[in-house]
């Protein structure tokens, strides 16, 4: 059981929790989240690690409230317990030299924890950062401690920005048009990209079989073998 | 030696405790074990084989409602060769009974898939004729006494495995199939599958789900399933395992008291992995509380 510090709203409809207890994981992992007790809702909500302070032992996740689960969510209060089950997924492959991180909407959350784990793998690398959003940046300000350049793109396509043809690892995530964007632009260039996919599950340990897609080698779980992919393996589940 | 309070046999085959990991809700193991001890559990039933596998459902898969989810999986699993040869060893090696759920689209599928089983060292065949998320299978055999009589009788004739029925609430007739069930031998009968539910997009205007309809379960179906668990345990002579919405000890209490010798857990699982761990040490701790030298006392006193 972890135990909330914080859970306070940075934009419209997007909130910041933080709390301690739960295992340390690393970018690209997921917890499952859940109020305890609860039985409506039921399942717990995968929720990406944003950022993690190893020395304090605190997991911080931005949110979307969208639904019934994450409402519940944003009513929680600082010294409330939540379970959080977890750190599941595989995580971002750490590859070395210059990264390139694309985010759109509430898919810059885990960007922010990978580009602090890159900065800390190799402090003398480039890390450019791309952030696309609807109507309103959050997090800009904080990649800006880790990455060489930060670019913000409001209301438009972030990937458009981004230049594919550098000798670079790329990281995406975001929705599926900006992932398949993300995808048609690396298939262009031969360039390396890794994306981070969501889909509805109710276990997260890949048990239940509800996220499984279909992938070069054969059916893959997103919960439990990814969520983070090599794009070229998930064409056709993006 | 102090004897284990929570022990039943079922079918023959001694549990230590009548809580059973639910069919599709559990894979063979692999991932739980990861997380939790599962060598504490009295049985797995294993993710539902088809004699040649299945991709499953495309589209929505999983859907929250009040208190339940919807699920369309559509059987999505490696097939009963890769069970037998792959599984159910590994299965064997986790302590638990063993039980292996087959499903099929037709009788010949279900038949060779019981002929392949007897190769491999499982406890009990469910026999599942209630999966409602495959179209033209599974839940078609399960509506009718007739239908669900004779895919049973047939399986008995083959499997050299115990066989427990696995009912569909969507019969029109359920106690009626789990009488039929038991006339063509079935060794015991596990109720209830999910109940045939429904979601709408109404931003899109179209069904959640692919197939439309969807498998409903959760707390939400609890008071439904115990109903009908009640109406088929006084019905039968044969063992009944009840599932159907379990969250704690407290329900697990009620489907006994109902009549059932186990249960099954499933979608509380999702939720909470070490639900059934917490509810067996509530078991436990009622047998203490009530005196009672061994649960199966309060099985069928209502």
């Amino acid at each position: 059981m972890a135990i909330i510090t914080s859970n306070s709203e940075i934009a419209s409809g997007i909130r910041r929790m933080t709390v301690s207890g739960a295992p340390i994981g690393r970018a690209g992992q997921f917890f499952m989240l859940r109020v305890p007790g609860a039985l409506d809702p039921l399942l717990g909500r995968p929720i990406s690690i944003c950022e993690i302070d190893a020395n304090l032992g605190e997991t911080t996740f931005v949110y979307q409230t969208i639904g019934r689960g994450t409402a519940q969510f944003a009513r929680l209060l600082p010294g409330q317990e939540i379970e959080a089950q977890g750190p599941y997924g595989n995580g971002f492959p750490l590859n070395g030299g210059r990264a390139v991180l694309i985010g759109g909407g509430i898919g810059t959350a885990p960007m922010l924890q990978l580009a602090k784990e890159l900065r800390a793998s190799d402090p003398a690398r480039t890390i450019a950062v791309y952030l696309g959003f609807r109507e309103e940046a959050y997090l800009e300000q904080t990649f800006e401690q880790y990455a060489d350049s930060v670019t913000r793109n409001i209301g438009g396509y972030v990937v458009n920005d981004v230049d594919f043809s550098l000798d670079a690892t790329y990281y995406a995530c975001g929705p599926a048009p900006m992932l398949r964007a993300a995808a048609s632009a690396a298939d262009s260039a031969s360039a390396s990209l890794f994306v981070s996919l969501e889909k509805h599950m109710a276990c997260g340990v890949g048990a239940c079989l509800g996220c499984t897609c279909q992938t070069e080698h054969g059916r893959k779980r997103v919960c439990k073998d990814g969520p983070v992919f090599d794009y070229r393996e998930v064409r056709d589940a993006i | 030696m102090q004897s284990n309070p929570l022990e039943l046999t079922l079918c023959g085959i001694s549990l230590k405790n009548p809580l059973i990991a639910a069919s599709g809700t559990f894979g063979f193991g692999h991932e739980y074990s990861e997380v939790m001890d599962i060598s504490r559990l009295g049985g797995i039933s294993g993710k539902g084989l088809t004699l040649n596998g299945s991709a499953g459902n495309k589209g929505m898969r999983v859907y929250e409602t009040p208190s339940g989810m919807l699920n369309s999986i559509g059987l999505e699993n490696p097939g009963v060769q890769h069970f037998v040869e792959s599984e159910a060893a590994y299965m064997r090696t986790l302590g638990p009974a063993v039980i292996a759920n087959l499903g099929g689209h037709c009788e010949e599928d279900y038949l060779e898939g019981a002929r392949l089983l007897n190769s491999a060292d499982i406890d009990i065949l469910e026999l599942n004729i209630s999966c409602p998320n495959v179209k033209a299978g599974g839940m078609a055999f399960g509506m009718l006494p007739d239908t669900a009589a004779d895919i049973t009788r047939k399986v008995k004739a083959v499997s050299k495995h115990p066989v427990m029925v696995k009912l569909s609430p969507n019969a029109p007739e359920l106690v009626a199939v789990a009488r039929a069930c038991e006339s063509a031998g079935a060794d015991a009968l596990s109720l209830v599958n999910t109940f045939l539910g429904m979601a709408i997009d109404i931003k899109k205007k179209r069904p959640v789900f692919e197939n439309v309809y969807a498998g409903l379960s959760g707390p939400a179906i609890l008071p439904i399933a115990l109903r009908m668990v009640h109406q088929v345990a006084h019905a039968v002579r044969i063992p009944v395992v009840g599932m159907g919405g379990i969250t704690s000890a407290e329900d697990v209490l009620k489907f006994l008291m109902a009549g059932a010798v186990a249960v099954q857990v499933g979608t509380m699982t999702f939720a909470e992995p070490k639900a059934m761990l917490e509810i067996i040490d509530g078991l436990a701790a009622y047998c203490v509380s009530e005196g009672l030298s061994n649960l199966q006392e309060i099985v069928g006193i209502i």
